[in-house]
């Protein structure tokens, strides 16, 4: 059954014995976030804090366990639990060719406006935003989804930018140029001087989440996406602050608008590449109008930098369960025959590897060229191709490929020349090429690359995937002797059916 | 000393040994087992019910794919079978294996250990079969003397008919001694003579007293067969006279073993005069040509250790934390952790690797944070801290091609590629980027108190359930 809410979706993961309340009182300065890490790190259950201040908290809910880190998005989906990666990402690519239209609901009938305020009563800080690493700049919200529209047509989008709380009225939002929200913001609401109306909708249904990581194309309707993902209608409802609509079953919608040539200190943030990202850099600032919000509201939040290595975030999870089927569909849309996209396991977003049955170097080439030019690439330096059967989530395969097929002769490329724009994120730059406070590009370009792992033919036995039936009774025979398949990563369920 | 029927108790004392009860033909189906048993990360596996003499065991030296796991240590199976303890780390073996110590070999007996049993039918033995049914030889070794000094080297291979059997050795081993001696063929031997073996004959000089090598890894124990010392702890020794074979007649289409990317080969035919067993004999073997094979770890440990010496010798401080050929990347990628300790360094560093091995044209250097036992992280590194412009380097397209890899297959020329992913040492500290962990993201104040409400958070219970230590206590 597709999940409708946050709140169904936990009761969903509780059901299955993977989330592990706290009635204790837990604070938001550290606490909750380090329990959140060390239950991430240890593949353990999903923490639901209930006894934070004014409401509650819930550590990286979508995080996947590290053998399958599309496991609970999967969930999120009312999709079977144990589809291989493969199935998966058919599943959620047919999904989403198959967009619906939202319906817009009543104040009455939305969970998200069971409380509102607007005015004077607006207090950000009546709300327990974690303080997430030593370290951090101040409390973030960094699980949520940003509306935000177009001045020139009916398009709004969706997106996932962190926001730091300074005071009861105002944050800082990271808007990094070159993506789609902030290029709407530098260069249409600012440059006329106007301030963005924007919804920061904090514990959206899971459908919404997945969509505002997603690469919805430019001009299309994100929750069209969202509604086919979910295979109903997302309900939205009017905020009260401004002319936007915000996902209705939301835990907490803060109203609001960004401001033109405001800025205020965002950061350093332990970030998703695994490390403390500085230095202090001024962002856009936003200023609270209203705020709405369910009874005793769930708010979520990721702990970044643990979805590297051997753990798993809710980031690094939707990384994969989101972003790779979607990369996936929009490269086939595009004309590319592409088995799969998806990203190096336990690094978010820097690099992933693309498996394809057409391995000719002038079609990768091609293939590079145009995925380095959409919006999307900003965060991406590194794409990898591997051969059709080789599993893209899988690093021994790719590593494999990489240190065996990867002339450095022939099949690297790109590499060397400083042409490309570059997220100012990237810890190898220098904080003087990082930072651009008016625009939140980074000052230097890059040199994005594409590796050709692929093997040519040459030296190389397929995996044995050809090999089914023999494989599958070799692998019966070592289930009958006593090898725990779910421990140790043996058989993935549904892949033997291919 | 840790013969092989000590290590797999060991291993089964631990959970990391599956005994395969069901009848599993050793034609075909127990090197398929074998196959997917070291893909996906299993257990050793061991085959108790086949119809020939020996119980084949796969996986005894091998180990699991890091990526799959934080608590998978690829090399342990291997420090256990050296006796190094359970504790051993990844650069503790390393160093023990670097150090290349030679002992006396005191415990020579008379007797032989394996009973000879008949005059030589290779095929009764039931062997796991290669894929058109052969019987496969790997993870053993060829005991051949020269005036009185007995030398063990790698082979690999496979019945020829029932009393020929056909080896793949290196090529100096048969330069070294005569075409046509007397040998024994050992299989079933414990790792100590294995690992010897391959320093001996696969590292670019030849070192004929392997045996005591061998025994400055472990304790080894020995016996005499004709004039050659032989591992008493053998579980199969087939004694013959071997003969070179002319290249011509050699036509290899099956899958090689790691350690003949290192070395020039050769291809000897042994006529097998007698077979010699223990009672329930067990022969470890690898089915080549897979991923995470036995032969690859070893070769993997071996190389590294080599190079982790000639490295610490050559800069006269030993600023190089470890090295890892990670099996994962099957001999074609090294990856060197090391204090910076001037800009540049690294460029000498990974010039230096490639110069002392031909294995590999690509080598990753890391910081001297950086943990062996995480390779999921150190390969991070790679993607995130090294700038794809300035920190991926290519050399000029006149290396040598490298072993490992299988594109430039005709020798040609070509480049290497080392990848910086270290901290320039011309940065100020202020640009370093502190790594995001549970010690450094939490003040001490905050981890004493979640420990001091572990209990109540239920923090205890959960973890315990899930099996999880709680070390953060």
């Amino acid at each position: 059954m597709t999940t409708s809410s946050l709140r169904q979706y936990l009761q969903t993961l509780e059901t299955n014995g993977d989330l592990h309340r706290i009635s204790e009182p837990v604070s938001w300065n550290l606490e909750a976030s380090a329990v959140t890490m060390l239950l991430n790190e240890e593949d353990s259950a999903v923490p639901l804090f209930e006894n934070v201040d004014s409401a509650r908290l819930v550590g990286d809910p979508y995080r996947g366990t590290q053998r399958r880190p599309w496991e609970r998005i999967a969930l999120g989906l009312g999709l079977p639990s144990d589809l291989s990666y493969r199935e998966f990402y058919e599943a959620v690519i047919e999904r989403l060719k198959n967009p619906i239209e939202p319906v817009t609901v009543s104040t009455d009938d939305a969970p998200c406006k069971e409380e509102i305020q607007t005015g004077d009563d607006v207090d950000l800080l009546d709300f327990p935003w974690p303080y997430i690493h030593a370290g951090d700049g101040g409390r973030y919200s960094n699980l949520h989804t940003l509306v935000a529209p177009d001045p020139d047509s009916e398009w709004v989008d969706w997106s996932n930018h962190r926001t730091m709380i300074h005071d009861g009225e105002t944050s800082s939002v990271l808007l990094l140029a070159g993506e789609q929200t902030p290029n709407l913001y530098y260069y249409k609401y600012e440059k006329r001087d106007e301030p963005m109306p924007v919804a920061i909708t904090v514990g959206a249904e899971p459908a919404v989440q997945y969509t505002s990581v997603m690469w919805i194309p430019t001009g299309r309707n994100e929750a069209e996406y969202a509604g086919g993902l979910k295979q109903e209608p997302v309900e939205l409802v009017p905020c009260e602050t401004n002319d936007l609509s915000v996902p209705a079953t939301a835990e907490l919608v803060i109203e609001g608008e960004i401001l033109p040539n405001e800025r205020r200190d965002e950061g350093p943030f332990g970030d998703y590449f695994g490390y403390m990202h500085g230095p202090r850099r001024s962002m856009p600032l936003f200023r609270v109008t209203g705020i709405t919000h369910q009874t005793d509201p769930i708010l979520p939040f990721c702990v970044e930098g643990t979805g590297v290595g051997h753990s798993e975030n809710t980031t690094s999870s939707m990384e994969i369960g989101c972003v790779g089927p979607d990369a996936t569909l929009g490269l086939r849309t595009a004309g590319f025959d592409v088995e799969c996209c998806a990203p190096w396991k336990s690094t978010p977003r820097t690099i992933y590897a693309i498996s394809t049955e057409k391995t000719n170097p002038s079609y990768l080439h091609d293939m590079a060229n145009f995925i380095f030019t959409t919006w999307g690439m900003l965060h991406v330096d590194f794409f990898i191709f591997v051969d059709a059967d080789v599993n893209p989530l899988n690093q021994r395969e790719v590593l494999e490929a990489l240190a065996l097929h990867a002339d450095p002769d022939a099949d690297f490329h790109q590499f060397g020349v400083e042409t490309m724009p570059k997220v100012p994120l990237n810890i190898y730059q220098t904080p003087t090429e990082k930072g651009d406070i008016q625009t939140g590009t980074s000052k230097a370009k890059t040199a994005k690359a594409y590796i050709d792992a692929t093997s040519d033919g040459a030296g190389r036995e397929a995996q044995p995937t050809h090999d089914i039936e023999r494989r599958y009774r070799a692998q019966k025979i070592l289930e009958r002797a006593g090898v725990e398949s779910s421990e140790l990563s043996f058989v993935d369920p549904g892949e033997a059916t291919q | 000393m840790t013969t092989v029927r000590r290590h797999l108790d060991r291993l089964r004392e631990t959970g990391d040994l599956i005994s395969v009860t069901e009848r599993v033909h050793w034609e075909g189906a127990v090197a398929e087992v074998a196959s997917e048993a070291t893909r996906h990360n299993c257990p050793v596996t061991l085959f108790e019910n086949t119809s020939g003499t020996v119980r084949p065991v796969s996986g005894v030296y091998g180990g699991a794919d890091q990526f799959a796991s934080a608590d998978q240590r690829p090399w342990q199976r291997i420090s256990q079978a050296l006796d190094l303890g359970p504790e051993c780390s990844y650069t503790e073996l390393i160093e023990h294996l670097a150090r290349w110590e030679t002992s006396d070999i005191d415990d020579v007996t008379d007797e032989s250990a394996a009973t000879v049993r008949d005059s030589g039918d290779i095929y009764s033995l039931g062997l796991p079969t290669t894929s058109d049914g052969t019987p496969l030889v790997s993870l053993g070794l060829l005991v051949v003397e020269r005036d009185g000094v007995t030398t063990w080297a790698p082979i690999r291979g496979r019945a020829q008919r029932s009393q020929t059997l056909r080896l793949s050795v290196p090529e100096s081993v048969v330069e070294w001694c005569t075409s046509s001696a007397d040998v024994s063929v050992v299989l079933g031997v414990s790792a100590a003579p294995l690992i010897a073996a391959l320093q001996g004959w696969t590292q670019g000089q030849t070192t004929p007293s392997v045996p005591n090598l061998a025994a400055g890894l472990a304790d080894v124990s020995v016996t005499t067969v004709g004039s050659r010392t032989v591992p008493s702890d053998a579980e199969v020794r087939i004694d013959g006279r071997m003969n070179a074979v002319e290249s011509s007649v050699t036509e290899e289409t099956e899958p090689r073993a790691a350690w003949e990317l290192t070395c020039e080969t050769a291809t000897v035919d042994v006529n097998v005069e007698t077979v010699a067993v223990r009672e329930d004999p067990l022969v470890p073997f690898t089915p080549l040509g897979e991923p995470l094979t036995d032969d690859i770890h070893l070769m993997c440990l071996v190389e590294t250790a080599k190079l982790f010496r000639r490295v610490n010798n050559y800069w006269g401080v030993s600023p190089v934390e470890w090295i890892q050929l990670p099996v994962e990347g099957r001999l074609g990628f090294c990856i060197v952790s090391s204090e910076i300790l001037y800009a540049g360094f690294e460029w000498q560093l990974a010039n230096t690797l490639f110069s002392f091995s031909d294995l590999f044209d690509k080598v990753l250097v890391l910081d001297e944070q950086a943990d062996p036992t995480n390779l999921a992280r150190a390969i991070d590194d790679m993607w995130v801290k090294a700038h794809p412009a300035n920190d991926w380097i290519f050399s000029e397209p006149n290396a040598s091609s490298a072993a490992a890899p299988l594109y430039r297959s005709d020798d040609e020329n070509g480049s290497r590629l080392y990848i910086n992913a270290t901290w320039d040492p011309r940065w100020d500290e202020e640009y370093i980027a502190p790594r995001v962990t549970f010690e450094t993201a939490f003040s001490e104040n905050v981890l004493e108190s979640l420990i001091e409400r572990w209990e109540e958070l239920g923090l205890d219970d959960l973890l315990d359930e899930r099996g999880v230590n709680t070390d953060h206590e």
